[in-house]
């Protein structure tokens, strides 16, 4: 399957060699390695037959649930043009521009993307994007500690439990401190106090629980302190809170999936990563630049290669290699589709339908614990254990969010959601809670 | 000229230089309708909220996808063209799978969603587990790691953590071939081991002396791939492996040449403990102009409960989440990139046994042929039949003529084709590394041969200038100290200075 040779092919190139046979290409190899029999896989199917074993497969998951949950990953409405643009076999198919002559499509559209996350984040370079947003949090700490060579991390509770996982698998925990630091009210204490042996200081805007405060005066302490700055942000929240860069912080990183990649189970998406010049050297990843050609035509490159690891090898500032480019594609043309009025817009429209959907559950006896300080994403309390309302729900066709506590549940809203959807999801909830 | 050759230079023919989106962007325009607003409007107070709008393009929605698609008119791809890339599989990419992986749940699953709900999902990661297990011939794996490298910190830090269980925390180094891949001694670094290089013998394979005399008590493993990145078989891989094993230590096989041999032998029987693979080169996903990726990690069954999870597992009927006991923890948010291990489960179906059987005899039999062909033009880096890859040298066309890897591969792609990749491995003078895989005709590859000698023979020439080539593209090769010396990395800089060098 998808192998060209012909039976006349295979006469030219055995020939060419002075074989006779597939097998005689493997007499170097010992006999004891050898697959004698093959592999122990099921026979091949045509596109035609398999597509029915897809399709069933597929079905096996649950239909058109309404999606109320978030965490980091949001049902923003994704438009056909952005998918189609985006799956363009030239870019989908192509390899990582080393070959500036060829590649100036991907070339351009990746400094088009860092262009619009350092303008969206108030940020002056972005990278060519990292894999989640999750593993941009590491890759971030990762820069902190080797900027003010200091031990300990200071990381905000307020963070998709997932995310700290991989900060703790990442960030090596017997070299450095990592500082979880709680939430009170749902917000970071204005008053934290922050030390010299704090090489970061790491929090969520909106918070996990779906809080937001302006970070300014915290940002300002951290940062007289000596401490890096970092901030993970909400990329479907930005054109309607003030960006991260207006507040100070020294990073920005995001988990980009709600510009320009569907929810695909969590993959792929991409991790946004933008910070200021001072770090360039320290940055991971690609990073593209604009040069010039021999007859001095504008001609985008890679640049600062000499972090990579195919250069540096293991003095490299990170070891990626393969990122996230055709997902950072999406963000680009997404967030261009969308323009200012677009991605406000959308955290607009998510905050005015997530009020009125506080408000409805506030109505019929829900608790929202966070009810003031929470924009697009609270949590509410159950009566019932949080997992068996999400499984009861779920059967009423709603994903009703992500299980918070024993009996909270964290409840996202996007611009896609509808009056009739959320009066439609309380009064679901009203009957599985009371049952 | 067959193939490969002209029918690439067409779309990529020079023009205007495209402005960017930003230059194209006009007051009051716009792309994106909303419906409007169904719920009462409530006032926001809260003190994160801007006063301002974003800055971002405002154009029409004709005017994107023009720009968009005459920027990808401007790009080299797999649908377009011959990758000869060594070490980058850059194989055709079924378009089955992109309608596969656009199935309803399975694009628009939330990652959250519980697995009562998702069996669909879990059922294609179990799937392929099987495949990739029988395939490299290991026992039990993982989808978190999103790429390559991914998979080699997690292969390291599983290693590093089984280490600390069996109290053997004195084992810090890891040996890795002077010819390895930049990841290797990255990732080495990044999971805390020192990095300790083994040469490479005349033949091209590690060098079984110097091996023994760097092994000692610290020895925490080995990170090899085999074929090497000179595209030899290690012959003699079970010493090898044994002599990591008698001392401790672990062995690490770093999944870049796996195409090489799928269907031929397994890592597995080799005396690897831990495998990772690339699905984007191997298993025919695309490479997305740099990504995604998706660098699954199996191990053999001692290792099972060292794995970064949650990993799917099987009972009676259904599939769930299981968070093995000694995990590393997680390299990924949630589940690694799923729509690109789907992908691969589309490939492998597809193939099933008659096309697994016989994938990597395949790729071996073009890259020796495209061998055999090309050695009549330029020498190759070593006298030993090639797997999947091989190494060619134009040192003495750099002494002769002062013709660099770097020009041949420019001029190449004035003809249509890709460069091969260049100067690597690091220990091969003006190397060019070149890799067909299964996919191309022989046709395709008796043009590259043929281009390539024609390309030297121009090279070659009194008058010629090597810095024009290559001269029929929409630029010409870039002046690449610009950008790194002033940095102009986003279109608000506009530091751009005269050239003067």
């Amino acid at each position: 399957m998808f192998v060209p040779h012909s039976e006349i092919d295979l006469k030219k190139m055995f020939e060419e060699l002075s074989i006779s046979s597939l097998d005689d290409l493997f007499t170097h190899i010992p006999e004891t390695l050898k697959l004698n029999d093959g592999l122990n896989v099921p026979p091949s199917l045509s596109e035609l037959e398999s597509i029915s074993d897809f399709e069933n497969l597929e079905s096996k998951n649950t239909q058109n649930l309404i999606c109320f949950a978030g965490g980091g990953h949001y049902d923003v409405y994704l438009p056909q043009t952005v998918k189609s643009l985006t799956m363009r076999p030239e870019f989908m198919t192509s390899y990582t521009p080393y070959q500036a002559e060829i590649s100036q499509g991907i070339l351009q559209v990746l400094f088009e993307y860092q262009s619009l996350i350092c303008d969206l984040t108030d940020m002056e370079l972005a990278n060519a994007s990292l894999y989640d947003g999750a593993t941009s949090v590491a890759e971030a700490i990762s820069v902190a500690i080797n900027k003010t060579k200091r031990d300990n991390v200071v990381i905000s509770n307020g963070f998709n439990p997932n995310t700290k996982e991989v900060v703790n698998t990442l960030v090596d925990s017997n070299k450095f401190n990592i500082n979880y630091v709680d939430l009170v009210d749902y917000l970071f204490p204005e008053d934290y106090v922050f030390s010299q042996d704090d090489a970061a200081f790491v929090v969520s805007l909106p918070h996990y629980e779906g809080s937001a405060q302006d970070l300014t005066s915290i940002v300002h302490n951290a940062k007289a302190a000596g401490v890096i700055t970092i901030c993970y942000a909400d990329p479907s929240m930005l054109g309607i809170l003030k960006s991260p860069g207006s507040m100070g912080f020294d990073i920005v990183v995001a988990e980009g999936q709600s510009m320009g990649s569907p929810l695909s189970f969590g993959g792929p998406t991409v991790g946004w990563f933008a910070t200021r010049k001072e770090l360039a050297r320290l940055v991971p990843g690609r990073i593209i630049g604009e040069s010039r050609d021999s007859n001095n035509t504008k001609t985008y490159v890679m640049t600062l290669r000499a972090r990579e690891q195919d250069i540096r090898r293991e003095k490299a500032s990170s070891n990626i290699c393969t990122n996230q480019t055709l997902n950072a594609v999406g963000s680009t043309i997404h967030l261009s589709w969308l323009g200012p009025e677009g991605l406000y817009e959308i955290g607009y429209q998510a905050i005015q339908k997530a009020s009125y959907m506080k408000q409805l559950l506030t109505d019929n006896n829900f608790i929202v614990l966070n009810h003031t300080s929470s924009l697009r994403e609270f949590l509410i309390e159950t009566e019932k254990s949080a997992e068996e309302v999400i499984l009861e729900m779920g059967s009423k066709g709603f994903l009703a969010g992500i299980k918070y506590d024993d009996n909270q549940i964290l409840v996202a809203v996007t611009e896609k959601r509808t009056k009739a959807q959320i009066d439609n999801y309380v009064d679901s909830l009203v009957e599985v809670n009371n049952a | 000229m067959h193939s490969g050759g002209n029918a690439s230079s067409l779309p990529l023919v020079g023009g205007a230089p495209e402005p960017t989106i930003n230059q194209l962007s006009k007051p009051g325009r716009r792309a994106s309708r909303f419906p409007k607003l169904d719920v009462p409007v409530t006032e926001i107070n809260n003190s994160a909220i801007r006063n301002d709008k974003p800055s971002l393009p405002e154009v029409s929605e004709h005017d994107l996808v023009m720009h968009y698609s005459r920027l990808a008119h401007r790009n080299f791809a797999v649908d377009v063209g011959f990758y000869p890339l060594g070490s980058c599989t850059m194989k055709y990419n079924p378009r089955f799978a992109d309608y596969v992986a656009g199935l309803n749940t399975f694009a628009n699953s939330h990652p959250s969603t519980p697995s009562a709900f998702t069996q669909g999902n879990l059922e294609v990661l179990h799937e392929l587990e099987k495949f990739l297990i029988e395939i490299t011939g290991m026992d039990n794996a993982t989808f978190q790691p999103p790429a390559g490298a991914s998979g080699e910190l997690t292969g390291l830090l599983i290693i590093k953590k089984y280490l600390e269980e069996n109290n053997l925390t004195n084992k810090t180094d890891i040996i890795v071939p002077d010819s390895a891949h930049g990841t290797n001694p990255a990732s080495a670094k990044m999971a805390g081991f020192n990095v300790v290089e083994v040469s490479t013998d005349v033949r091209g394979m590690v060098n079984i002396d110097d091996l023994k005399e760097l092994v000692n008590e610290n020895t925490a493993g080995l990170m090899l791939t085999n074929p090497n990145t000179g595209g030899l078989f290690e012959e003699n891989i079970m010493e090898i492996s044994n002599i990591i094993h008698e001392n401790g230590g672990l062995v690490y096989y770093d999944g870049a040449n796996l195409n090489a041999i799928v269907g031929v032998c397994r890592p597995g029987d080799m005396g690897f403990d831990i495998v990772h693979s690339n699905l984007h080169k191997t298993f025919a996903t695309p490479h997305g102009g740099g990504g995604p990726g998706s660098g699954p990690v199996a191990v053999k069954a001692f290792l099972k409960e060292y794995l970064p999870g949650p990993i799917v597992e099987k009972n009676d009927k259904s599939y769930k989440w299981y968070m093995p006991k000694l995990s590393i923890g997680r390299m990924h948010g949630y589940h690694g990139n799923f729509l690109v291990a789907l992908r691969a489960l589309v490939y492998m179906k597809l193939l099933g046994k008659e096309g697994l059987d016989t994938l990597g005899s395949y790729a071996v039999l073009n890259a020796r042929y495209l061998s055999s062909v090309i050695s009549k033009v330029i020498p190759l880096a070593y006298n030993e039949p090639c797997m999947h890859e091989f190494v060619a040298t134009v040192k003495d066309l750099k002494k002769s003529h002062k013709i660099k890897a770097y020009d041949v591969g420019k001029a190449l792609l004035d003809k249509g084709f890709h460069s091969p990749t260049i100067y690597f491995p690091l220990i091969i003078e003006e190397a060019l590394m070149f890799e067909p895989t299964e996919t191309q005709t022989v046709d395709t590859l008796d043009d590259l041969a043929e281009t390539l000698k024609s390309i030297i023979d121009e090279l070659q020439g009194e008058d010629v200038s090597l810095e024009e080539y290559p001269k029929n593209l929409p630029v010409g090769r870039p002046n690449e100290l610009i950008p790194a010396k002033h940095l102009t990395v986003n279109w608000g800089d506009f530091e751009l200075l005269e050239l003067t060098e």
